[in-house]
């Protein structure tokens, strides 16, 4: 396993009392695996990725406990001046909203450069070199008079390149690229997964990709990792969860996504509203939303059990997986 | 890194679960499946690029340059500059050169700004006073901008109890009355030069800076490139000093720019009060507390020295403003 996130707990400190946002998950991926984790808002997918690179704010954030092992390394036992070796050599992130993402008043070539002046010592000349490499690289065209050009004076898909080319710069082992294409038009959007995908395979890189949009997930993941109100419900290879989800979450995920061939009909909502997460309900979190839910859920929360066929490559945190599965 | 070109070939395989994705891919496939030259000739290629990259900067001294507020202003701020580095350039007696005889003479041929009650040219001793003026602003603006955004900036950046310390230190400087502080402090001060004026205008002058740096740099701060640098392993040092800084220094600028003019209003009021420069230092300050017992009897020697001074804050106050006007996006 290229990393392996075991039993992360992180909770954050407010005004108004802790706000428990991950609560015990676990979750791994392999190199050259690309692992798509899915989630509404606040369910803690971009937390437990902020947890991995090292970039949580704390204060408020407090991890709480587990571990995360990067190469079979524990990063939470490093301190913060190995960790940021780590972060942009061996692992990086590729962020929202590239326009916010990039500075505005440095030029590209200067963002890029300076990946290969903080990490690898190279003159800001060398630095700008391959700084014009890596644009031609994620596909901008005339690289070479764009170099100098800032972030303002790019289309969104050429800035959110530009941060793939910079989260790609030093080769790192594990790309987590949090909601990527979300400000992107729908044909953009493909192209910029295309290209994320393609030199995901050409590295071998392991990405995480966070999303809630499943209509990505289903292209370019090899497995899914459901998250709700900071823990796994589900995981599984992205075949078997479309095929038949063994959890309710994630069956009320996919049957809320519009259809051709409904048109005209009422698009399905899950009801209710995700869990506060300073009060999260007893029991299985998502039981007052749960169509299936009987009094267990509410007094019991679920272990994670191994879903048919129990090779360990899926799991369900639902007591009721295999009527889930079925039915 | 493998040197050959990419080769795009449709990357997407499209399980299609739902109509909608299908939709996505097929509309995307097509442009994802050119081969590379073809894309860097499509619509969504180069266009974007207008002329010469611009930055925040090049756009503020263009918008500067024509505006005519700054070049007043500018023109103004130059002269004084000039005449404060060699005034014997456009006067050529001393300021100390003075003859009781002709106290409260008007203007007369050679010394047009008339003389004041000691017998001094009122003209010599005005551009003589630009110097002291320019270099107590200059200074005093230095030290405050200084000492102030570095403490700012590192209370904003690191926050917590740093943040805590400093922030009640700048109130309890904040509570400090500016003349009552100068009245109390300055009296027992004999020396004549101008450092003790300068260090009390930075000792009171830094809170008001450090607060606009905190603010901006917190402001800075949360942006997600300064987030997206720390995710790609940049130091604390260079977050601060490469993606907040140039992005948080505009307001400073701009206030310490008001401020200059306002530390020359300063200087002349603590002169006017007898406790910043005194005599024989030439300054309007000095000039004007002294003429002004006699604005009866000879008032061009109260109305040159307070002229200057009035256009040389005004002076400065309109840089300000051109500056905050230019390096403001919100207002373009």
């Amino acid at each position: 396993m290229l990393l392996e996130v075991r039993d992360l707990h992180v909770e954050f400190r407010t005004r108004d009392g802790v706000a428990k946002a991950v609560n015990g998950v676990d979750y791994g991926v392999d190199e050259g695996e690309t692992l798509a984790v899915l989630g509404e808002s606040g369910s803690g997918k971009s937390v437990t990725a902020q947890a991995i690179m090292g970039i949580l704010d704390m204060p408020p954030g407090r991890i709480t406990g587990g571990e995360i092992l990067f190469k079979g390394q524990d990063l939470l036992r490093l301190k913060e001046e190995e960790r940021r070796k780590f972060r942009g050599a061996e692992m990086a992130m590729i962020f929202q909203d590239a326009l916010s993402s990039l500075n505005p008043v440095l030029s590209v070539g200067d963002q890029l450069g300076e990946m290969f002046v903080v990490h690898r010592g190279m003159s800001r000349k060398d630095a700008r070199a391959r700084a014009v490499e890596l644009m031609d690289r994620v596909r901008i065209p005339a690289a070479k008079e764009r170099v100098r050009d800032y972030p303002h004076q790019f289309s969104g898909g050429m800035r959110q390149r530009i941060m793939i080319a910079m989260a790609l710069a030093l080769e790192p082992a594990l790309i987590i690229a949090d909601e990527p294409t979300t400000a992107l038009d729908v044909t953009v959007q493909a192209q910029v997964m295309a290209l994320l995908a393609e030199l995901r395979r050409e590295l071998n890189m392991g990405l995480i990709l966070i999303t809630h949009d499943l209509g990505v997930v289903a292209d370019v993941a090899d497995r899914i990792a459901v998250m709700y109100a900071g823990r796994i419900v589900e995981s599984a290879p992205v075949h078997d969860i479309y095929k038949a989800p063994a959890h309710p979450y994630t069956r009320g995920l996919l049957d809320s996504i519009p259809r051709l061939d409904q048109k005209g009909q009422e698009l399905y909502a899950i009801k209710g509203l995700p869990p506060n997460l300073m009060n999260i309900p007893p029991g299985c979190a998502f039981n007052p939303r749960c169509p299936m839910a009987r009094d267990v859920c509410r007094t019991d929360a679920p272990p994670l059990y191994d879903v048919i066929p129990s090779d360990g490559t899926r799991v369900s945190a639902c007591h009721f997986w295999t009527e889930c599965l079925h039915g | 890194m493998p040197e050959q070109p990419l080769e795009s070939e449709g990357v997407i395989a499209g399980t299609g679960t739902g109509g909608a994705m299908d939709l996505a891919t097929t509309e995307a496939e097509t442009p994802a499946k050119r081969p590379p030259p073809a894309f860097g000739g499509g619509p969504g290629g180069g266009t974007e690029s207008t002329g010469k990259p611009r930055s925040l900067w090049s756009d503020a001294w263009r918008d500067l340059r024509r505006n005519p507020v700054f070049i007043v202003s500018g023109l103004i701020i130059l002269f004084l500059i000039v005449i404060s580095l060699w005034p014997s350039a456009i006067a050529s007696g001393s300021p100390l050169d003075c003859d009781l005889a002709k106290s409260q003479q008007g203007s007369a041929p050679g010394h047009p700004f008339g003389y004041d009650g000691q017998g001094c040219d009122v003209y010599t001793r005005t551009v003589y006073g630009a110097r002291t003026s320019v270099a107590v602003g200059v200074c005093a603006m230095l030290g405050v901008a200084i000492l102030g955004s570095v403490l700012g900036a590192l209370a904003g950046f690191f926050g917590g109890p740093w943040d805590s310390i400093l922030s009640r230190i700048t109130d309890i400087f904040f509570a400090i009355p500016v003349i009552l502080g100068g009245l109390v402090l300055l009296s027992v001060v004999t020396s004549n030069s101008i450092w003790p004026v300068i260090g009390f205008m930075v000792l009171l002058g830094w809170p008001q800076i450090s607060r606009i740096a905190r603010g901006s740099v917190i402001t800075a701060k949360q942006n997600d490139y300064v987030q997206a640098a720390r995710a790609l392993g940049a130091s604390n040092s260079r977050m601060l000093l490469r993606h907040i800084t140039p992005n948080a220094v505009a307001p400073v600028i701009v206030v310490a720019t008001i401020a200059l003019g306002t530390y020359i209003a300063l200087e002349a009021t603590l002169s006017y009060l007898g406790v910043g420069l005194k005599p024989p230092s030439v300054s309007w300050g000095i000039d004007i507390s002294a003429a002004s017992p006699y604005i009866r009897n000879a008032p061009h020697a109260l109305l040159w020295p307070s002229g200057a001074l009035a256009i040389t804050v005004l002076a400065f106050i309109m840089l300000g403003d051109a500056v905050r006007d230019a390096l403001d996006p919100k207002l373009r």
